[in-house]
């Protein structure tokens, strides 16, 4: 076929001439093959190209089996030729083995790369992964579900990181969005919840500070303001409300008052400072008698009210005894 | 064509044989001199001591069980000791001996014990001979086939078989793949095909990717004791049962001709069965009812939902194996695009239903089952010694079916050459010495799957031995384990440094020894295979004859009388009054074959007359 293959190679003359049923093409085919064995590579013994597909390599074997098959030659004499055939045969099979397989091929085919292939591949194979790592990130950006799912994602990590950091306003701020974009979870509506909550008791405590710093400067209308303002925030917080109430004693607005100091009753009907409350507004309401046990139940629960003491005092009774 | 040696390919198979060549460029079965495509894988040594095989051994087979073998394929190069032959000696009525090494298997016929290799040579022979009278002048050369998994053991016996039979075997190749060369030969395919091969003893799945006339084997898969005798004997086991349990507990498995009875029956029931809905099971006088009682007789309908319901677990036996070679070798069911059945066994509709639902295809339909393996064995026969016109040449690329390897230290299986991988191959590996001045060196040969290497079957252990003194982990040796296209292992040895060849002993096979098949081929075969009768044989046999003929005569007024109160025995005596009329015929011709061939029905015929007698006696008080 191709006279050029066989030149500059050195044949054994002995097996050139050896007396076999074979003519001499292919004698140098089969001679070249076999001096051939270990120098080429998978590709070159089926004679493909680097590279070439598993399909490829299967067609290019059944073509080589026919040259290379002792079972071909039946009924010829053979001599040395037989062993040489059974090696390249061998060889041939261990190729396609190799090459007809995808994953095996692919491998091999990595080893055996050109110097130049092998930097166009690698170049290629980076490439492919930075688009692979982009098509994710615009992916996430485009596609709705993805997006919600991550911003729910990102709210949420940053609820729990305020949380942390006693940030309880932003903490829930961040999970109310959360929440907004995911209702349907639990959990989530619970972490929110709590996060509310303690919210609304700091916010509390912050106004019921400004509104002792308006008591403080005489501004009694500033301060039933910010009481009021406290415990709209946190309706349980006892020292807003009886704060309040007294507050609204100051100005004048008994009836206000009277409810205020109510609603420290309810939030803390064992806490001296409610029935403190109580007491000054039923004293000012002109019932003593009442203000007085109010007062002393006050006491009892807290001894340490001096205000109260010094209303009992007034009352003249307390006084008399302590003299 | 016609000066060139006839060639031959030969389906030695568990139940059947079958003998094929290319004539004119046409594969075609050789019919036996009587006539039969099949020849039973029957070898008998009758009463009178004649050795018969075939036709003739199977007739005989119900009065002769213990001296009648069949299925010898079952127990070609096993070991002895085996799962496998342990199995075979509880259910085979004939007796099985350990070899003289205690390695191989021997079966005691009348007197001899002879090795498995030489009764399959018989039924080999008995083929040759066929295909002898065939052509009109001498074969010596063929291709035999076996299933795909046979190990190396089972291959080399064969082969062995085949030389006591006078035969050159070309190549030893798998009755699968022979299959495919058979469907695929003259056409032009480039397909994936799967051979679903069930036979009368084994079971094998291959596959083949064919392109461009070559038939390249992919994977194969089997099991070599899974076929048609396991669902007969579930046909049997049934039988048996409701029988005891209608006569009080009589169990069959005691009489050893009833067994045979029994045999027949169920293998004749389940062919029937492939193309009916129900049929018949009637066998009249089976066996003795006891002291003062009458025979009893069986009488039993099967339809093909019980087959199928007794036999289920065989089928999905078989998609279980064919699902786990097509998993070996990453094929999908959709990408194979023909499955071929081969084997009687497939005739089975429940076998091809499984099948089908399985490769979501119909089966290809347009083999014979029962014959084309041996013509796929001709054609390869033909391949390999004839050069083909251009354009019909075939190439058979196969693979080794097992694991092959050797034992390792903590006695582990570590693997040389894998399955599946494609034959003529050979594998290096280096042993170096663990002692100081060690000289040899043990090296057991294995083939399985298993780990562990005692699962495995050894196939022989081979010591290396002159092995130069030196300080230990000096002197490497390289083994080279070849397997060659017939499938059967080869090894050698190297000294890596000095290059001497290493010699290699052979301490164990299953099989013959080299020195006893050289004893086996020095005797004439024909002493194992008497052909003709001399003149005094005949005066001899005549007068045996008519002595039967005279004792049935003498019967026939009671059979009458029990004809007239039995629904049993009316088509019996019908086939009597047959045999009589031929066994007059031949002694009319002095024709000694035909008379031998008559001579065992005319036994049988007495039997069952004896039997159909004493029932006619019976209620007259005796």
């Amino acid at each position: 076929m191709n006279g050029d293959r066989f030149q500059g190679v050195a044949f054994d003359q002995a097996a050139l001439s050896e007396d076999v049923d074979l003519d001499a093409e292919r004698r140098r085919e089969i001679l070249l093959a076999e001096a051939n064995l270990d120098r080429w590579s998978h590709w070159e013994m089926l004679g493909i190209a680097w590279n070439a597909t598993s399909a490829a390599a299967k067609d290019a074997y059944l073509e080589k089996v026919k040259l290379f098959h002792p079972d071909r030659y039946a009924g010829k004499r053979l001599g040395s030729y037989l062993s040489r055939l059974e090696r390249v045969f061998k060889r041939i099979t261990e190729a396609r083995d190799t090459l007809a397989d995808e994953a095996k091929r692919a491998a091999y085919a990595r080893t055996t790369a050109p110097a130049t292939e092998f930097t166009r591949i690698e170049a290629r194979r980076l490439e492919d992964e930075r688009r692979a790592e982009e098509r994710r990130a615009r992916l996430a950006r485009g596609n709705p579900l993805v997006a919600r799912v991550a911003r729910v994602q990102e709210f949420v990590q940053r609820g729990k990181a305020a949380l942390a950091e006693g940030k309880y306003a932003a903490a829930a701020n961040d999970l109310a969005l959360a929440q907004g974009l995911d209702p349907k979870n639990a959990e989530l509506a619970a972490l929110a919840q709590e996060a509310r909550r303690k919210a609304g008791a700091a916010k509390a405590t912050e106004l019921l500070q400004k509104g002792i710093e308006a008591e403080l400067i005489g501004n009694a209308a500033a301060a039933l303001e910010r009481y009021r303002e406290a415990l709209e925030q946190d309706p349980a917080n006892v020292r807003a409300a009886a704060a309040a109430a007294r507050a609204a004693l100051a100005t004048g607005d008994l009836a206000s008052a009277r409810a205020l100091a109510v609603a420290a009753m309810k939030a803390g009907p064992r806490t001296g400072l409610a029935h403190e409350a109580l007491g000054l507004v039923l004293e000012a309401e002109g019932n003593r008698k009442e203000a007085r046990r109010a007062l002393e139940r006050a006491l009892e629960l807290d001894p340490k009210l001096d205000g109260a003491k010094a209303r009992l005092k007034k009352l003249g009774l307390l006084g008399g005894l302590l003299g | 064509m016609s000066d060139l040696e006839p060639v031959i390919g030969i389906d030695l198979g568990t139940t059947n044989s079958v003998v094929a060549t290319v004539r004119d460029g046409v594969p075609r079965v050789i019919p036996n001199r009587s006539g039969q495509l099949l020849t039973p894988s029957i070898v008998a040594v009758a009463k009178n001591g004649k050795k018969l095989v075939g036709t003739l051994a199977k007739r005989q087979a119900i009065t002769n069980a213990e001296n009648t073998v069949f299925a010898a394929k079952r127990l070609i190069g096993r070991r002895w000791g085996s799962k496998e032959v342990e199995d075979a000696r509880r259910v085979l009525p004939y007796t099985l001996v350990a070899g003289p090494e205690g390695h191989d298997v021997r079966v005691a016929l009348a007197g001899r014990t002879l090795s498995v290799s030489e009764l399959s040579a018989t039924v080999l022979a008995e083929l040759k001979a066929d295909a002898e009278a065939w052509f009109g002048r001498p074969v010596r050369k063929a291709v035999v086939t076996v299933p795909a998994y046979f190990n190396d053991g089972q291959r080399q016996a064969t082969k062995d078989a085949g030389k006591i039979a006078g035969l050159e075997v070309l190549r030893i190749i798998n009755e699968p793949t022979s299959a495919a060369l058979a469907y695929g030969f003259g056409k032009q395919i480039e397909k994936k095909v799967v051979v679903f091969d069930l036979g009368g003893g084994t079971f094998d799945v291959s596959i083949l990717d064919i392109g461009k006339s070559v038939y390249d084997v992919v994977a194969v898969g089997g099991d070599t004791y899974l076929g048609g005798e396991d669902f007969d004997r579930r046909v049997m086991d049934w039988l048996t049962f409701a029988f005891a349990k209608e006569n009080g507990g009589v169990d069959l498995r005691q009489d050893k001709m009833a067994l045979q009875r029994l045999k027949d029956a169920a293998e004749k029931a389940k062919c029937e069965l492939s193309n009916g809905g129900a049929t018949s099971i009637h066998l009249p006088f089976l066996v003795s009812g006891g002291e003062g009682k009458g025979a009893l007789h069986l009488d039993k309908q099967l339809t093909r939902e019980k087959l199928e319901e007794l036999t289920k677990d065989l089928v999905d036996r078989c998609i279980a194996v064919a699902e786990k070679t097509l998993k070996d070798a990453g094929v999908r069911p959709a990408q194979v695009g023909e499955v071929i059945l081969v084997g009687g066994m497939t005739r089975m509709p429940r076998v091809q239903k499984a099948v089908k639902d399985f490769f979501g295809k119909e089966p290809h339909r347009g083999v014979h089952p029962e014959e084309v393996v041996a013509l796929g064995a001709a054609i390869q026969a033909q391949a390999l010694t004839a050069p083909a016109p251009k354009g019909e040449e075939v190439l058979l690329l196969d693979v080794t079916p097992q694991n092959l390897g050797i034992m390792v230290v903590g006695g582990y299986f570590q693997t040389v050459i894998p399955k599946s991988t494609t034959v003529p191959t050979s594998q290096t590996h280096l042993f170096t010495t663990v002692q100081e001045s060690q000289t040899s060196v043990r090296i057991a040969v294995l083939q399985g799957e298993s780990e562990r290497a005692v699962e495995n079957e050894l196939l022989g252990e081979f010591i290396l031995d002159g092995i130069r003194p030196a300080r230990r982990g000096e002197v490497s040796i390289e083994v080279t384990f070849e397997i060659s296209a017939d499938g059967i292992v080869g090894v050698s040895a190297r000294d890596v440094d000095t290059g001497q060849q290493q010699s290699i002993t052979v301490t164990a096979t299953s099989g013959l020894t080299e020195d006893e098949l050289k004893r086996i081929l020095d005797e004439q075969l024909d002493d194992l295979l008497e052909k003709k009768a001399s003149a005094g044989e005949w005066e001899e046999r005549r007068d045996r004859v008519l002595a039967i003929v005279a004792e049935i005569e003498a019967l026939v007024p009671a059979v009458h009388a029990a004809l007239e109160r039995t629904k049993f025995g009316k088509d019996a005596v019908q086939k009597a009054e047959g045999v009589l009329a031929r066994v007059q015929a031949a002694i009319d011709a002095r024709d000694a074959a035909a008379l031998a061939r008559e001579e065992e029905q005319l036994d049988r015929t007495l039997q069952l007359f004896k039997g159909l007698a004493a029932q006619t006696r019976q209620p007259a008080g005796k």
